[in-house]
């Protein structure tokens, strides 16, 4: 039989292009059956064939054996083979790592230096707990082996053992001390022990405050540039607690910054003097101030346009740091940070965005988002384009790539990653909630920003995983946080509410319009889209559209919520549409009201059978009760000339009422926790005695399936039909002429909104000013209709075909027009500051001071909207936080002190382990012992008896007696079990005070009904 | 500390994988064309830090909020340096300092060209072992143990020959291309700001 080496797979590989998954299951095979011979070369080439397949994702767990066997070889390059397969491949679940104990302690024990590195090295991606237990004592004696590689090896493996076991550390620690107090040691090793007290030094840097002398001198004569940057780094984590530290470190880190060639060095004594908090304000101010603004100028440099991008980008890491100490120092560099929001490179934009979003401010606001704004216009205009192919004059120009060049439009931009685009909007969102909306002065700015978000984002990743039609919804839409922010706008600042709602109108139009009719709608904006529409329904421009658009879009919407919610949102727009009491009963209206309801009633249908019972119980209420309308309508005969005959009342007063009452304001996240339960009220209390056996029965219903509805809709029933939609006049401006020069009070908003949003503000802003004798509107737009009165008049007096613009009432030509720009903006600028509006706090109970932070009536600073990071991070900091993938988890050391020289009851746990273990050892012994009596006893018995030696009768009754030998042999035992008792026990009273003291906290709170609804929070 | 040391090849071929906690083959492999998406589009001229991968940026951000000292455990840089055909990936905790681990890739890349006299991708194909063993000496369980050039060459031999990639595998191979040229001229051209002295 032929055997492939490593060099053959390899070479194999590279001559199966095209067919290579196959070949690479071929090979796995020959690798199963070679990794099974007793021939132990074959078994580690196999190995390392497997080591290099893992590499490139074929999972090799079920070799774990192999690779044992083969860690065991006596040759060292193939033990090398081994241990490097345990490295690669060996997983926190692996089982056969037990059996390796004994293997490594033997190796670790070796002559030769190389053998007893390759347990070292590979202990820091295997270590257990007991692992580390076993092998302590084994691995501090090699902190001592006149090998240097070695030592520093063990010093690492050490403080790998002590993350997942923190007595070794306790172990280890004076042994690793005397090394780092050696002055005679190694430089290297001195170096790996500074790399490993570095990383300890964070989790309890009390510790290694006496060290500071040994490591201050290591910092001056050390002569290593790595360990230099270890050391600067350990030293800001210890002057916060010994500011005489300060004093001291001062010279040297002036020096090295004055002097150093190397850049890491220079950027991490800067960041160390920062962080160390040696900027901040003490005795010696001179040579402080000199120390701040020589860091601050260094940092400035790094950042300022022309440097070095890595320089950039550690520097806006430095001033990351920096900004939750000293803002002040940041919030001076602002200029050079906005620059980097336009950098090319991503990164640095993500860590000046990071910055900037703690920087925001009224002033700056509008700037920031705008150029944010015009980034992802312009990827998302880009991204268009690549997705069109090539249609069009301008994307071929572009694509040439001379003149794509010369002109460096914004439009040429590469399309950014949607990750990237997601988090810049939630981004832009959180800036401008934060604070109940403090930061934002024009709403309706705002407003149009949210249009164009929209439009922007990027569509929610299709799920993988669609094989249900189930609740699951993607974790991130970010166009749903969008639309969110929309509703809290319409919802909050009534001032601007109209605009909201035609701005969520246009929105639902273009969503029903331009998406493929056959195709699921998944965005998650609707259902808040839905919820505006439907609650202010009256302030739509077009009620009537907006009913079709969202029976258009509700048979096609996929996900329960959404659709839900959108059950809710048509009635109110039916009820608005229909429910007029004042228009007359006449045939049209009669025969127009029940077309719209036999189409209501015709959408709502199929979602009666809807699976999910909060959509199938709306469609169901909303279908009886429009057929009940329906029947009143059609029975209602219509007003003749002679008889007046009013509109049935179901549909004019009982349908509207539903819906109207209470305007609906915002709750604060945290108002349910501050509701008192009532004192009658026992929440342990079943609902129903009977409710288990009531839910088994509702289980054993069978709900019709939704795929014979769908098969019922496709052959009997017409497809909705999607409407051609008028849609409002905005949607008609898109293709206006736009020759108006751009020079409006936001300079270059053209830059990020469409064209339409753009028009439409230009409109409303005619709208506004046209009483305005100050304001000269637009020459191009008087003749699209919409102008002042004396327009109109004149309009309508002459008729259309007389030239305005020829009569001389002002002597005013285009030239005039174009220079009178800037006095214009000058005109209208005042006009924003004074804009008074009044945003609405979230409503909650009183008493909410103490509780977890969360918002408080009336807008206070400490206030966040719903999409703000800050409350979102509060809630998530209280649940148990999820580890992160590669995360290490030092956490363990936090509660290891080392300079508490070990107390005799509970220190040197790991030999008390020890004992304990031995003690176990004898107790297994001895079970054995009486085991094997009882056994034989046993047999001698059934062999008195004439009964044959049964297998099963003599197992069954051996489980039991160890059982109860267990029970009653050594002492060992039995103190281990009452130990875990008085743990378990003490926990347990920890948690009942716990409990107490909740409900104490709970019961007697008062209630008290904050009536700060409606409070000013003047944005001046 | 280093959490994980990566290289692959232009195409997202990975050619070193080390992890420094334990991590499913699947997810490390999620985690590998994740980091290429985002090193293959790179504008030239970019700094040689990423933004976190997908799979690092969930966890990271949620535990950004807490304590500041529970952020020095959890992964928050991503650094890489390109040579000839093959990326270096460096993903580490915000306790190493970033600069130094340009400097770091770049000592790892000059050892092994002097272990294979001008080192091109085809000796890291076939040598993976030596790989893993001139790694092995610079960083151990995540914490990096030695920086000069001679101790880690000079440990690396001490495990035994180098093997010298096949003869008649260098001409026809297309990844060819010289690293240890490109380990030079990269020190060069990054030269006028990482300077070491005294390393």
């Amino acid at each position: 039989m032929f055997e492939k080496s490593l060099y053959d797979l390899i070479r194999g590989l590279r001559n199966h292009k095209g067919n290579e998954k196959e070949y690479i299951q071929n090979c796995l095979k020959e690798c199963r059956s070679e990794i099974r011979s007793p021939d132990m070369d074959l078994k580690a080439t196999a190995l390392l064939k497997l080591i290099y397949l893992e590499m490139n994702g074929h999972d090799m767990s079920w070799a774990s054996f192999h690779v044992l066997e083969v860690m065991s070889s006596q040759k060292y390059h193939q033990k090398r083979v081994g241990y490097l397969g345990a490295v690669q491949s060996f997983r926190p679940d692996t089982d056969v790592l037990m059996m390796a104990t004994n293997l490594l302690k033997k190796d670790l024990a070796s002559s030769h230096p190389t053998t007893i590195t390759l347990p070292i090295a590979a202990l820091p991606h295997l270590v257990t707990p007991s692992l580390a237990l076993s092998l302590l004592g084994d691995l501090v004696p090699r902190l001592t082996h006149s090998h240097a590689s070695i030592k520093k090896k063990t010093v690492v493996t050490l403080y790998r053992l002590a993350l997942v076991y923190p007595e070794a550390l306790r172990a280890a620690w004076p042994k690793i001390k005397e090394r780092l107090m050696d002055k005679d040691e190694d430089p290297s090793v001195t170096a790996a022990i500074v790399n490993v007290v570095c990383e300890l030094g964070w989790r309890r840097p009390q510790d290694f405050l006496p060290l500071a002398p040994r490591l201050f001198e290591l910092l001056v004569d050390g002569g290593n540039n790595w360990m230099a940057i270890k050391l600067i780094k350990l030293f800001a984590t210890l002057t916060p607690l010994e500011p005489r530290l300060v004093r001291k470190l001062l010279p040297p880190l002036t020096n090295l910054i004055k002097t150093t060639p190397a850049m890491s060095l220079l950027y991490e004594c800067i960041n160390g003097i920062i962080q160390g908090g040696i900027l901040g304000d003490g005795e010696d101010f001179s040579a402080r101030e000199e120390v701040a603004s020589l860091c601050v100028s260094k940092l400035r440099g790094m950042v300022s346009i022309n440097s070095d991008p890595n320089l950039k980008y550690v520097a806006l890491l430095a001033f990351n740091r920096i900004v939750t100490t000293h803002p002040m120092l940041v919030a001076e560099q602002e200029d050079v940070i906005l620059e980097c929001i336009d950098s090319e490179d991503i990164s640095i934009r993500i860590k000046a965005l990071d910055l900037v979003q703690g920087m925001v401010s009224s002033d700056n606001l509008l700037s920031i988002v705008s150029r944010l704004m015009r980034q992802l216009k312009a990827s998302s205009s880009a991204l268009a384009q690549q997705q069109n192919g090539l249609d069009g004059q301008d994307l071929d120009d572009s694509s040439d790539d001379g003149s794509g060049r010369r002109a460096k439009s914004p439009e040429q931009a590469a399309p950014l990653p949607d990750d990237y685009t997601i988090d810049v909007i939630g981004r832009i969102l959180g800036m401008c909630s934060q604070s109940n909306y403090a930061n934002v002065i024009d709403f309706d700015w705002y407003i149009d920003v949210l249009t164009q978000l929209v439009r922007i984002a990027p569509p929610p990743r299709t799920r993988l995983d669609s094989d249900s039609l189930s609740s699951s919804k993607p974790a991130v839409d970010i166009s749903e946080k969008i639309v969110n922010e929309l509703r809290n706008v319409a919802v909050k600042v009534k001032a601007v509410r109209p605009a909201a709602v035609r701005a969520a109108e246009v929105i639902v139009s273009r969503l029903n319009t331009e998406t493929v009719s056959s195709r699921p709608v998944v965005s998650g904006a609707l259902k808040p889209l839905a919820w505006v529409v439907g609650e202010f329904a009256f302030q739509l421009s077009s009620p009537d559209d907006t009913l079709r658009n969202m029976l258009g879009l509700v048979p096609r919407v996929d996900y329960p919520e959404v659709l839900a919610t959108c059950l809710q949102s048509i009635p109110k727009l039916f009820a608005h549409v229909a429910g007029d009491d004042q228009a007359l009963w006449t045939p049209e209206r009669k025969s127009s009201l029940s077309l719209l309801m036999a189409r209501v009633i015709h959408v709502l249908e199929p979602l009666a059978q809807h699976p999910y019972l909060e959509v199938q119980e709306r469609a169901v209420e909303f279908i009886e009760l429009l057929k009940l309308t329906a029947e009143a309508a059609s029975g209602q005969a219509p007003s003749t000339d002679e008889v007046q005959q009013d509109a049935p009342l179901l549909l004019t007063q009982a349908i509207p009422s539903l819906f109207t009452g209470w305007e609906l304001n915002s709750v604060a996240p945290g108002a349910q926790y501050n509701v008192p339960i009532p004192s009658g009220l026992d929440l342990d209390e079943p609902i129903h005695p009977n409710l288990g056996s009531l839910l088994a029965q509702a289980d054993s219903l069978m709900l019709p399936t939704q795929g014979d509805d769908e098969f019922e809709v496709y052959y009997n029933q017409r497809p909705a039909p999607t409407s051609i939609s008028s849609g409002p006049a905005i949607e008609r401006l898109v293709d206006a002429p736009e020759e108006v020069s751009s020079s409006y009070q936001q300079a270059g908003e053209e830059s990020y909104l469409d064209a339409d949003i753009v028009a439409r503000r230009k409109a409303e802003r005619r709208e506004r000013n046209k009483d305005d004798p100050f304001y000269i509107p637009d020459v191009s737009s008087s003749q699209t209709g919409t102008s002042t009165p004396i327009h109109n008049i004149l309009q309508k007096e002459n008729g259309p075909d007389l030239d305005i613009d020829a009569i001389p009432i002002m002597s005013l030509d285009l030239e005039k027009l174009s220079v009178s720009g800037p006095s214009r903006q000058q005109q209208h600028q005042p006009r924003q500051p004074r804009q008074k509006i009044v945003i609405e706090a979230d409503e909650t109970l009183g008493g909410s001071g103490g509780n977890s932070g969360i918002s408080t009536p009336g807008g206070r600073p400490g206030y966040d909207s719903e999409n703000n990071s800050d409350s979102f991070n509060l809630t998530k900091s209280k649940k148990p936080k999820q580890k992160s993938l590669l995360q290490f988890n030092s956490s363990v050391l936090g509660g290891l002190s080392l300079t508490d020289e070990q107390q005799p009851d509970d220190g040197f746990a790991h030999e008390r382990q020890q004992k304990e273990e031995a003690e176990m050892a004898q107790a297994m012994k001895e079970v054995q012992r009486l085991r094997l009596e009882m056994q034989r006893a046993n047999e001698r018995i059934q062999v008195a008896q004439g009964v044959p030696v049964e297998g099963i009768v003599v197992a069954k009754k051996k489980k039991k007696k160890v059982v109860k030998t267990a029970e009653d042999t050594g002492e060992g035992a039995a103190v281990v079990v009452k130990k875990k008792k008085k743990k378990a026990d003490t926990g347990e009273g920890k948690e009942g005070e716990g409990v107490a003291k909740k409900k104490k906290k709970k019961a007697p709170r008062v209630v008290k009904i904050d009536d700060d609804e409606g409070e000013a929070v003047g944005s001046q | 500390m280093i959490n994980a040391f990566l290289v692959f090849n232009g195409q997202g071929q990975p050619r070193l994988t080390k992890f420094y906690t334990q991590l499913e083959t699947s997810i490390q492999q999620r985690l590998i064309s994740e980091i290429f998406t985002l090193v293959s589009n790179r504008a030239p001229g970019s700094c040689n830090f990423l933004p976190l991968p997908p799979l690092l940026a969930a966890s990271g951000t949620s535990s950004s909020s807490s304590s500041a000292t529970e952020q020095n455990d959890v992964p928050s840089l991503v650094t890489y340096r390109h040579y000839a055909t093959l990326y270096f990936i460096v993903i580490s905790t915000s306790t190493e300092s970033p600069l130094a681990l340009i400097d770091l890739i770049q000592v790892y890349v000059e050892a092994l060209d002097r272990l294979f006299e001008n080192v091109c991708e085809l000796d890291l194909i076939f040598n993976f072992e030596t790989l893993h063993a001139t790694l092995g000496e610079m960083i151990v369980g995540g914490v990096v143990i030695e920086t000069n050039m001679e101790r880690i060459v000079a440990g690396v031999r001490a495990q035994g020959a180098v093997a010298k990639r096949p003869v008649n595998e260098g001409s026809r191979g297309g990844g060819g291309a010289g690293l240890g040229a490109m380990a030079a001229a990269g020190f060069q051209g990054m030269g006028g700001n990482f300077v070491w002295h005294g390393r």
